[in-house]
């Protein structure tokens, strides 16, 4: 069933194995489309940061690139005023809810969201949304990482890190809706939950929620 | 399939049952109402009211109980049938009009026409729900024996013909069972109108040994109560309809969703089950065939998302729950995994009459597109609040004015808003768009969960707008940035707008974030939470416009832009209602005698309006919240 | 903050009476969690963890799934319920005012307890009696057309007549079906 197929990005010809998400034939093929929650190797993607609109012929909205299977001949886009407009909100959205204070952040540099902002212009700043105040302490009771709640971005990369790479079932998402965010059991700060500091989950965070301590 | 011994096993059955009815017939029997509704209203003290008064009057007379009628507004009610009357319905009943009807009806003969609100079948002396307006218009498909048959008690609902569907669905190929219900158009009630029949036939075709049946009795929508009224009042009927779709695509095992806040509804199917498993209706080979399928109950916890599919499979299987990206669709992997039907409480409830009357029938009531009826609680700002059931292509202002008796107090009409948190609301120009899935959609608001409120000249429509607003922001599962946080950004800026703090920058912001969050959200919860306010921004722009320029809410609902006035000319002196009746004692007697408020101290409860008696109307509320004395620049 | 020992042992019993009746998996878990809280009002933390040791999942699964769910709760709720229906119906009828007299006669925000635990206030939607809006439920009993002046009626009748009807304080009873 790995039959090879032909698309069409950006009006560059593209091979890939057909059932692949297009998100990542995109990105591999130096195309790149913003992403944060996106996991290579899960069969059913999360598609909560809502950034990697694109447009398909046929298709008469936008549609998530990491959802999208690729299909032989399938034409894609990943600018139209219509995935720019929505990539525009959904990142002021995030920036809305962000302590947005770059420069001494130790992510400043490496930080997806600086990624997104550069590859589409976008300024690092909240626009049309007012900021939305955030003032959670961050927890730096494991010996070689911290965690800003404030700057997560809520993808989910450290969860599928703790919970499914590590096997550990230190953290995971708690609360609904606004109050949605990573803890631990019983909001315990990480050095009382079961976390083994294995740091796999620093790694994965695209942004400067969790940090290695230097 | 051995076709026969089906047939029997059922006739066996409903003998069984009409011979047990039989035997009560020279009774009287009263039958109470006894739904969450009617509780409330006091609907058991009623029943032991009529208990207690035929105990002590020596009679020999059951008491029943029944689910909801329907007519919401004149709970408490029973129905008394005496031999040699036809039965008749009273209403507003309360322990004393109980014991006084044992007496004089059931002792005395005499039917208290007075106090009946119809009879209920035709006869010469006291008209029939079918006489009044709401009669001509309603059309019953579904909703038929709620109210009428005893929902604990399976006989019932066998006597009346019920599991006749079943019996004749076991009797046919399954294909043949999907057919009919392709051909019938039946839509899936629970908001989008998916074809019922297209995703049977999709669940039938997927390739596994196990698949479910889910029945979606969530019912998230804050105003809407008629999946629950139909579980508590007739629930063989839904679990009939679960059982000819387990059958017909193949499923041994099905599922209640039903939310924990339902507790009466959850204890009637409980029981429901347990005795459809006793009479061999559900359970190892079902009415003697080969047939196997059995239903158990899933007590959802309090989270409207939940209501969605995937969210819903989510929470079952011990999760959060919270949507997934689709497809995979539930027909082909749902539940555990495995192929699964998902449909409203509605939606199976309409299965066995179209299984035993045919497509045709089903199809000869409502338009091409929506066959069949649409079911509303129909509350708000209108006389006759309650359960409707209209044939599909009713207009809103039959719905309304026909069979809702209109608004009540004189008041002026404004809009409806239908569809609950994913709808919309409806101005005066839209009354004649016909109910049905499209023509609600293309106007703006959608079919939805069923629930629809009449909204009068008092009612603001930024504060309606953001009611429903603030409901899915806390409802919203949190996942998806669109949702999350444009319902939030969303909410703040109706927020500053009732406020009159808005500017008119923020309308654009408004309109833009709304059509945004529609668009870039995972699923169907953030993907209409901006219905609401994009419909009022559509057909209401102008009150939008009066909060923000002229800091003035047309309605005189939004607290920051009101206050409350006592009329000096129209205060009588010698009255002091208002003083007693403001919490705050922000209302004083000035030197002349009339009453005055300390704006300071005023709460805006609405207290002294109330309190002040209708021979003077001298409190009003003001808006924009500028005294006339300021106005006139004179200091008192 | 520490526990006694009996209570320890009353949590623990409870909690291991209710999982006999089930199947030790994650599917269990809700059904699990409601009947916990049917028995002892709330979800103590101890309880959560004997539930996740129990069904083999980690303990922040157990909290973060309780802590997704309106009907949970991690405190014992107050002697009297009051939960005030901002139901669409309630809502249009004043029901915002009903909350806000209770607010301001207890003293405390919607979803808090008092201090002294004698009441917690909570919204609800829609409790099916929308033609008696705006509507509360007090210890299960609903109550209709509740103006500012219900309310200090409604709270003068728990103060005083504390006999009425208002059954089970302790959080049973009331559940119990
Ligand atoms: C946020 C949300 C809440 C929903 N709530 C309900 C509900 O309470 N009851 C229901 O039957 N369907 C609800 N639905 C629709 C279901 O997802 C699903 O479409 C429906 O149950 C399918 O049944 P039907 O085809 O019979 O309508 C909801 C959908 C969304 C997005
Ligand atoms: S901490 Fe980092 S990896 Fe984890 S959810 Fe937040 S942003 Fe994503
Ligand atoms: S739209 Fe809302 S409810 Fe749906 S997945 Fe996104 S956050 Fe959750
Ligand atoms: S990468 Fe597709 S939604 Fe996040
Ligand atoms: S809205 Fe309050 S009872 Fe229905």
């Amino acid at each position: 069933m790995s039959a090879e197929v032909t698309l069409t990005i950006d009006g560059q010809q593209v091979k890939a194995v057909a059932g692949e998400k297009l998100l990542f034939v995109a990105l591999n093929n130096g195309i790149y489309i913003p992403h944060l929650c996106a996991i290579a190797e899960e069969e059913r993607p999360s598609a909560c940061c809502r950034l990697c609109f694109v447009e398909i012929e046929g298709l008469s909205r936008p549609v998530t690139a990491c959802t999208q299977k690729v299909r032989d001949k399938m034409t894609v886009r990943t600018r139209t005023p219509k995935v720019d407009r929505l990539v525009k909100t959904g990142f002021e959205l995030l920036l809305s809810d962000h302590r947005l204070q770059c420069r001494t952040c130790p992510k400043n540099g490496a930080c997806q969201l600086q990624m997104v902002a550069r590859e589409r212009g976008l300024k690092l700043k909240t626009g049309r949304f007012k900021p939305l105040a955030k003032d959670i302490p961050v927890d730096h009771s494991p010996e070689t990482f911290s965690f800003d709640a404030g700057r997560c971005v809520l993808c989910g990369q450290c969860v599928h890190a703790d919970q499914n790479i590590a096997r550990v079932g230190a953290i995971n998402f708690i609360n609904r809706g606004l109050k949605r965010k990573i803890g631990t059991f019983n909001n315990r700060c990480l050095r009382d939950s079961p976390c083994t500091e294995c740091g796999l989950c620093v790694k994965a965070c695209p942004v400067g929620a969790l940090t290695f301590k230097t | 399939m051995s076709a026969a011994p089906v047939q029997e096993y059922y006739q066996k059955l409903q003998e069984e049952a009409r011979t047990k009815s039989a035997a009560q017939k020279h009774l009287p029997r009263v039958r109470v109402g006894v739904a969450t509704c009617s509780i409330a209203a006091g609907a058991i003290r009623v029943k032991e009211a009529f208990e207690d008064e035929i105990k002590a009057m020596g009679l020999e007379a059951p008491v029943i109980d029944t689910g909801c009628m329907g007519h919401c507004y004149a709970e408490p009610q029973a129905i008394i049938d005496k031999p040699g009357h036809p039965p008749i319905c009273y209403g507003k009943l309360d322990e004393d009009l109980a014991r006084r009807l044992v007496k004089d009806f059931l002792v005395d003969d005499d039917p208290c026409f007075e106090f009946a609100m119809a009879a209920l079948e035709p006869n010469d002396f006291f008209p029939t729900f079918e006489d009044y307006p709401r009669g001509v218009y309603e059309k019953k498909m579904i909703l038929g024996q709620c109210g009428f048959i005893n929902p604990e008690d399976i006989g019932d609902y066998i006597a009346q013909g019920g599991y006749a569907a079943l019996a004749k669905a076991l009797e046919q190929e399954p294909e043949d069972i999907i057919r009919e219900i392709k051909n019938s158009r039946l839509r899936g009630r629970g908001g989008a109108g998916f074809a019922a029949g297209l995703k049977w036939e999709r669940c039938r075709a997927a390739e596994s040994d196990i698949k479910y049946v889910i029945c979606n009795g969530d019912e998230g929508d804050p105003g809407a109560f008629m999946d629950r009224s139909i579980l508590e009042s007739n629930p063989h009927l839904v679990i009939e309809g679960m059982a000819i779709c387990a059958y017909a695509v193949g499923a041994a095992q099905g599922y209640f969703y039903i939310r924990a806040e339902y507790p009466k509804a959850i204890e009637r199917v409980r029981l429901a089950l347990k005795q459809a498993r006793e009479k061999g209706l559900l359970g190892q080979s079902v009415l003697g065939s080969e047939f196997t399928f059995d239903i158990e109950i899933f007590a959802g916890s309090g989270a409207f998302v939940c209501g969605e599919g995937t969210a819903l499979v989510n929470s079952m299987e011990g999760n959060m729950g919270i949507p997934e990206t689709r497809p995979p669709r539930m027909a082909d992997s749902g539940y555990r995994g495995k192929p699964t039907v998902l449909n409203n409480v509605k939606t199976f409830a309409y299965v066995p009459a179209i299984v035993r009357n045919g497509s045709a029938w089903f199809k000869s009531t409502g338009t091409p597109e929506s066959p069949g009826t649409a079911v509303f609680t129909l509350v708000g700002k209108i006389n006759n609040a309650g359960l409707v059931e209209v044939p599909m292509g009713t207009t809103l202002r039959t719905l309304i004015y026909g069979v809702g008796d209109g608004i009540p107090h004189d008041k002026e009409f404004k809009a409806v808003q239908i569809g609950g948190p994913s709808g919309g609301c409806l101005p005066e120009a839209m009354l004649d768009v016909p109910i049905d899935f499209d023509s609600l959609k293309e106007a703006g608001a959608i079919m939805g969960s069923g629930g629809l409120v009449v909204l009068d000249e008092d009612d603001c429509m930024v504060s309606i707008a953001r009611y429903f607003l603030e409901f899915t922001q806390q409802e919203s599962c949190g996942k998806c940035t669109f949702c999350r946080l444009g319902t939030k950004h969303l909410l703040d800026i109706l927020d500053a707008i009732t406020r009159g703090e808005g500017t008119p920058e923020s309308l654009d912001t408004l309109m833009e974030l709304a059509e945004d969050v529609r668009d870039g959200s995972l699923c169907n919860l953030g993907g209409t939470a901006p219905n609401p306010v994009l419909t009022t921004l559509r057909y209401f722009r102008d009150e939008y416009e009066a909060h923000i320029r002229e800091k003035r809410c047309p309605a005189r609902v939004c607290s920051d832009l009101i206050l409350y006035y006592i009329l000096p000319d129209k205060c009588s002196k010698l009255c002091s209602a208002c003083v007693g009746s403001c919490p705050t004692e922000a209302i004083y007697t000035r030197e002349d005698g009339i009453k005055a408020i300390t704006q300071e101290k005023c709460v805006k409860c609405d207290n002294c309006l109330k309190a002040c008696p209708p021979e003077y109307l001298a409190v009003i509320k003001l808006s924009p919240p500028v005294l006339p004395e300021q106005q006139e620049g004179v200091k008192n | 903050m520490k526990m006694p020992e009996e209570e320890r042992e009353v949590i623990l019993s409870q909690v291991g009476e209710v999982l006999k009746d089930f199947r030790l998996s994650r599917e269990s878990l809700i059904p699990v969690l409601q009947k916990v809280q049917e028995k002892l009002g709330y979800l103590p933390v101890l309880a959560m963890e004997k539930v996740a040791g129990d069904l083999g999942i980690p303990a922040v699964d157990v909290f973060g799934v309780a802590s997704f769910y309106n009907q949970f709760r991690f405190n014992p709720p107050g002697e009297n319920e009051i939960k005030v229906c901002m139901g669409t119906a309630c809502y249009i009828a004043g029901g915002k005012i009903a909350l806000d007299s209770f607010e301001r006669r207890l003293e405390i925000k919607e979803g808090e307890t008092t201090a002294d635990r004698k009441y917690s206030l909570e919204r609800v939607a829609c409790v099916g009696c929308c033609t008696m809006a705006p509507v509360v439920v007090v210890n299960d009993k609903v109550e209709g057309h509740v103006t500012p002046t219900r309310v200090d009626g409604i709270l003068l009748g728990l103060e005083t007549g504390r006999q009425n009807e208002g059954t089970g304080r302790d959080g049973e009873g009331r559940q119990n079906r």
